[in-house]
């Protein structure tokens, strides 16, 4: 169960709130009072986290101070930070662990005292007379639910068992890889989202290449559009094969991927949404909350057989 | 170039490399180190062993074969890679099978690091950063997406907020301390 001194501060990114709000909706719901009654707040200062995608690919110093600002603002409130995109969680998370190092965390500070903000970590404890530090938590959402809630909380809040529908789970690479970030689950066998969507009461199917790569990331889908939606379409027909009624991802940029790349489709696509959404919907959302219409691929079809008719 | 790339682009033929169709000319010295500068392994530990092209799923789709850039960085080649496409999806999956231990995804960042240096800005880039140091945020906000925010009963998105533009001072003096503006020709104008 959950330990109460655990407090976070919501960090949605730049995809979620300005393209898919209803994601942004489903976990404010789902940690709200109505759900987890988790105690989380949101932050007015958070920036950018930035997206790796760029800055972590030209500039990695820019990179690292940018990410080491935000990381302040969680250390000065003491509080973790509750990522929901992959893209958030590895950028954040990597930057931790660049600041382990005295000589990066000097050189960052050296920068970040002309904001008036320094990054020390969180204290925890002292040893005589000295304080000792630890980095940033930096979570993911489907990690804080199944490991600080657990299956069975989960199970419990379903109050619409999601029975005949089939899920095709989609991890994203930054959740897996590389594999000294993903100490929360084998990168090789992850089981995470699986085992949320089964706790909804949904069917999670198996399908060809289910870890493979959705295509969009490191600016590949920005540059080269065709050949991010070429990998995404691959990956989708092996999960029609599987008889899917939804994609569910943990990550927004992911999940934008495949809602934009099924647009060149000539039948209907096969929706997609994030994993807090469908365990709203299996908590008792109305789905109209959901912001599906911002969606591209119609979640109609969906809708319809969740409701059994 | 253009035998260079019959060369390397399909898979290393060494009969080729033997007819001397790359001389020294071509060849930028110290690029292995350039790219440890940045931050990637070094590349003369690379087995050739064609791991990395093997998982790699855009090398499944096009002409773009991690082994063979990784070879181009061993002899230098320097102006033939850095005119490749910018197409790594930084997926990892090179580095989890790589027996050498080399990460060839933190090679091709490095690369990216060499080739913005060089003035191979993508145009996606400048976009992004402009919009970070404009907005706070790497997309650009968006009305219709505002109005159903306010449908949905949620609060306007933060970096909206007037009280923002306080965080977005912060941000212009990081990446002005950095430079960053500079290497990438950030088009708005960062005021400091
Ligand atoms: S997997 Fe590693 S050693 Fe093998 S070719 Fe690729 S970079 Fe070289
Ligand atoms: S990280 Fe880049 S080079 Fe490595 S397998 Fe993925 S797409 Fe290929």
């Amino acid at each position: 169960m959950i330990n109460p001194s655990n407090s976070y501060l919501y960090f949605f990114g730049c995809v979620i709130p300005n393209r898919y709000p209803g994601i942004e909706y489903a976990v404010r719901w789902v940690t709200g009072k109505d759900g987890f009654n988790l105690d989380v707040k949101d932050s007015q200062e958070f920036s950018c986290c930035p997206v790796p995608g760029i800055f972590y690919s030209t500039d990695k110093d820019t990179w690292l101070l940018l990410a080491s600002r935000n990381l302040v603002l969680a250390q000065d409130e003491r509080r973790q930070i509750l990522t929901v995109c992959n893209g958030c969680l590895a950028s954040l998370l990597k930057a931790t662990e660049y600041l382990q190092e005295p000589k990066s965390m000097g050189k960052v500070n050296r920068v970040l005292a002309q904001i008036g903000k320094k990054y020390t970590g969180v204290p925890v404890r002292t040893e005589g007379k000295r304080r000792v530090f630890e980095p940033v938590k930096v979570r993911h959402y489907v990690e804080l639910m199944v490991k600080d809630f657990g299956l069975d909380a989960i199970k419990e809040k379903t109050m619409h068992p999601l029975k005949n529908i089939r899920v095709a789970v989609h991890y994203g690479c930054h959740y897996l890889r590389p594999t000294e970030h993903a100490t929360f689950e084998d990168p090789n066998d992850p089981v995470m989202i699986d085992n949320i969507v089964k706790a909804c009461g949904a069917t999670s199917v198996d399908y060809e290449d289910r870890l493979d790569c959705c295509g969009a990331g490191g600016g590949v889908r920005s540059h080269v559009v065709d050949l991010a939606n070429a990998l995404t379409l691959d990956k989708c027909a092996k999960i029609s094969t599987a008889g899917a009624d939804c994609i569910v991802t943990g990550c927004p940029f992911c999940l934008l991927q495949f809602d934009n790349a099924q647009k060149s489709l000539s039948k209907d696509g096969i929706p997609v949404m994030h994993v807090a959404q469908l365990q709203a919907l299996a908590m008792g959302i109305d789905p109209i909350s959901l912001g599906f219409d911002t969606h591209h691929v119609s979640a109609h079809s969906f809708l319809r057989k969740l409701k059994g008719y | 170039m253009k035998e260079v790339e019959k060369v390397f682009i399909g898979g290393l033929k060494e009969e080729l490399m033997e007819d001397k169709v790359i001389d020294e000319s071509q060849l930028a010295p110290g690029f292995a180190e350039e790219i440890k500068k940045y931050g990637g392994k070094d590349v003369m530990t690379c087995l050739q062993c064609g791991n990395c092209t093997g998982v790699c799923p855009i090398s499944l789709k096009i002409d773009y074969k991690t082994r063979n850039i990784i070879k181009c960085c061993q002899f230098g080649l320097k102006k033939y890679i850095l005119s490749t496409r910018w197409v790594c999806a930084t997926c990892y999956r090179c580095y989890e099978h790589c027996p050498a231990d080399l990460n060839p995804a933190e090679i091709m960042i490095a690369l990216r690091h060499i080739a913005v240096r060089e003035g191979i800005i993508p145009p996606f880039v400048k976009t992004a950063a402009t919009n970070l140091v404009k907005y706070g945020q790497s997309v650009r906000p968006d009305e219709e997406i505002d109005k159903i925010r306010r449908e949905l009963g949620l609060k306007p998105v933060h970096t909206h907020d007037p009280s923002f533009k306080s965080v977005i001072r912060e941000i212009q003096v990081l990446v002005h301390a950095s430079k960053y503006d500079k290497l990438i020709g950030i088009q708005e104008e960062v005021k400091v």
